[in-house]
């Protein structure tokens, strides 16, 4: 409890010093137009964007995913042994053939 | 709540201004005239001087939320690293996990930052930062549950009491390596630089000026310190050494590893991002799969 | 006391400008940010000085005025015709505004890009989720994808003819889908600029900033080469490749042994369509500038 106390004091004090500064001024319509090195734009810059790496994002997920069970594997580690071992092998094992899988289909392009 | 958490401030802006110190005495080695101590805090009074622009209908939430939160990662990510043997801002007994969770939101602070002005090099920044952001992220966790395996607890004071005999990077030596690509990617560094890269203007902080710009930097330098840190905590022994105190100590590993990232930083050409993100997935996630092995194989 | 303190230290740090480049005065520009202590931004919302080199020509006047309100005020504009050291006039200016001076007004009349129209609090009524001019833009509307055909939003827009990653001069008209470019013309060439421009040195020295190496580029500029671990390796073979000149990559590795690059002038609009921006400015900064300007006055 102290600690998520504490967490939430650090946090609320680094956005207090970000609410401090960043206090944009009023501008006027032509200081306001985003940067095109002296050109222009026809619509807002928000819009339905082609992010190409999606495909990508999805492996992303299940070696996420993967984090949260190594954790507690990581401790008892050293006192399984060999056994520990083996079976985040196998997990790990599994995974790989994923990866290789999206590498073949590929999903680490810019496409 | 210890007091050392009100460490934490100091050790914060010590850091940011080391390393905008180093930043500008790196580039003496390809003969820029050097600049002293003062240079940093200089060009900080230089932007508090100037105004905070705005831009056409930004928005005004994430424009301060993405710098507080990129912060925030920082000094939270700080506070669970130990500054003496056995003695944390936050002794976390998962540590390594509040540090995992600090490194993967980063990448939303930085996109955040890129959507708030509403303009399209800032977007294009933020887009592309997410696609190298992510898998950056996956090595980085591998390689920090590799360093909990010896200290078998995901607590740092644990994983620095590990080293009491043997420092990681010596265990582990693909380890340091790898994290410092994560420091790159952290701290929008060099090879790694795509938010805010020269080919879109500044990218998602080309739209910044004035104090919402140094607020931005000083996000960086935070995070470059928090990172530092942690990589002299999992792989150079953090506060444990002999003669000086562990504080000294600490910030003696916690100097070097910086000097080496801003050191990369500026030799290291970046790359297409179309190019990058294929070795991200083929070498350096296989990399640290057999890293995490080997250390596996030595921990037991 | 502190006050005044505070804006000594502000006037002493190097003056923070953006260059606008008219014709035969890029490698003098150049020149001159790689010697003096000023800082050239990438963005005008960086800077606070307007340096204007050369004579603009009447077509590039009213960007040229965009440029100087998108600096936030206070803000100065120093001339600068090639001839005597411009330094000593851009501290002066530096010094005046950091001392809180008012500085210069807008140029260009404060008003919206287009009237507000449409129903609602932000003018955002149209049919559906499209149409409507919300803060006095339109929305972006569907277009089709060149490379996996999903139907995203098009974004058009006008780069140039001072951005600072293109040759001064050229004016892009590009629609954008995401970070491609999915069409491209050409509307203006850049401006005419002396064979110093060409040297493979300048040339060379603006591919390693694009890349992230701007203290090397300065060091290439003043006459020693560069130390990076993989400049010309960042490139991606085959990108830009040209009949008998090469790719873009054996053009820089020529360009870093004092060759000047040898081949056709590209395609403009075709080398563009289908590139990832990234990719797009590093194959424009891959040819001359001279050779550039003669493909857009053939695409023109």
């Amino acid at each position: 409890m102290s600690h998520l106390v504490t967490v939430a004091a650090i946090a609320a004090f680094a956005f207090a010093v970000s609410a401090a500064l960043a206090r944009p001024l009023p501008a006027t319509a032509p200081q306001a137009a985003p940067f095109f090195g002296g050109g222009s734009a026809e619509t807002h810059a928000w819009q339905r964007y082609h992010f190409r790496a999606y495909t990508m994002t999805l492996v992303f997920i299940a070696f996420e995913m993967e984090m949260m069970f190594m954790y507690p594997w990581a401790v008892v580690f050293v006192a399984e042994g060999g056994k520990a071992m083996a079976e985040m092998g196998m997990f790990l094992g599994i995974l790989a053939i994923g990866l290789l899988y999206g590498w073949r289909e590929g999903v680490f392009r810019w496409q | 709540m210890t007091p050392l958490v009100l460490a934490l401030p100091v050790a914060l802006l010590a850091g940011a201004w080391l390393g905008a110190w180093l930043d500008r005495l790196v580039p003496v080695l390809w003969g820029r005239p050097a600049q002293g101590p003062f240079g940093p805090l200089r060009d900080g009074a230089a932007l508090l001087a100037r105004p905070t622009a705005t831009t056409e209908a930004p928005d005004r939430l994430t424009r301060w939320l993405a710098p507080g939160t990129y912060l925030a990662l920082a000094a939270v990510g700080l506070s669970v690293i130990p500054m003496a043997p056995g003695l944390a801002p936050l002794d976390s007994s998962v540590g390594i996990v509040v540090w995992g969770a600090c490194e993967a939101l980063t990448v939303i602070a930085v996109f955040l930052h890129g959507w708030s002005p509403n303009a399209p090099f800032p977007l294009i920044g933020a887009y592309r930062y997410v696609a190298i952001g992510l898998p950056v992220m996956l090595p980085s966790m591998f390689v920090l549950i590799a360093a909990a395996l010896p200290a078998e607890s995901l607590s740092l004071v644990q994983v620095v009491e590990a080293q009491r005999e043997v420092w990681n990077v010596l265990r582990q030596p693909m380890g340091l390596p790898l994290f410092l690509l994560v420091g790159l990617t952290l701290t929008l560094r060099g090879p790694f630089d795509f938010a805010d890269g020269a080919d879109i203007a500044g990218g998602t902080s080309g739209q910044e000026s004035g104090p919402g710009r140094a607020l931005w930097q000083l996000a960086r330098l935070t995070m470059l310190t928090a990172f530092s840190a942690m990589a002299a905590t999992a792989f150079l022994g953090g506060p444990l050494g002999p003669g000086l105190p562990g504080p000294a100590w600490l910030a003696l590993k916690t100097a070097a590893v910086m000097a080496v990232t801003v050191g990369l930083g500026h030799t290291v050409a970046r790359t297409t991002p179309s190019q990058m993100l294929h070795p991200l997935w083929v070498g350096a996630l296989p990399l640290s799969f057999l890293h995490l092995a080997l250390a596996g194989w030595v921990a037991l | 006391m502190a006050v005044r303190l505070f804006h000594r230290m502000a006037a002493r740090s190097a003056p923070a400008v953006f260059v606008c480049i008219g014709p035969r005065m890029q490698a003098l520009v150049e020149g001159l940010f790689a010697r003096a202590q000023s800082r050239r931004m990438e963005s005008p919302a960086g800077a606070a000085i307007l340096l204007v080199a050369g004579d603009i020509p009447r077509r590039a006047a009213v960007a040229l005025d965009r440029i100087h309100d998108q600096i936030p005020p206070p803000r100065e504009t120093v001339h600068w015709d090639g001839c005597d050291d411009p330094m000593t006039e851009l501290l002066a200016a530096w010094a005046r505004l950091m001392a809180g001076e008012s500085g210069e007004p807008d140029r260009l009349p404060d008003d919206p890009p287009n009237p507000w129209k449409g129903h609602g609090d932000h003018g955002q009524g149209g049919e559906g989720m499209m149409g409507g001019v919300p803060y006095g833009r339109p929305m972006a509307m569907t277009g089709e994808d060149p490379r996996d055909g999903l139907k995203l939003d098009a974004y058009t827009m006008r780069v140039g003819p001072f951005a600072p990653m293109l040759p001064p001069g050229l004016v892009l008209e590009l629609t954008l889908q995401g970070d491609l470019i999915a069409s491209a013309r050409v509307t203006e060439a850049p401006f005419p600029q002396p064979e110093d421009a060409n040297a493979p040195r300048a040339c060379a020295a603006r591919l390693l900033r694009l890349l992230g190496l701007g203290p090397q580029a300065d060091r290439l500029l003043r006459g020693t080469a560069p130390r990076s671990l993989n400049a010309v390796r960042a490139l991606p073979v085959g990108l830009g490749a040209a009949g008998t000149g090469g790719d873009a990559r054996t053009r820089l590795r020529g360009w870093l042994e004092g060759k000047p690059a040898e081949g056709p002038p590209p395609d403009i609009p075709r080398l563009l369509e289908g590139r990832e921006w990234h990719e797009a400015v590093v194959l424009l900064n891959s040819w001359p500038p001279d050779t550039i300007r003669q493909a857009a006055e053939a695409a023109r």
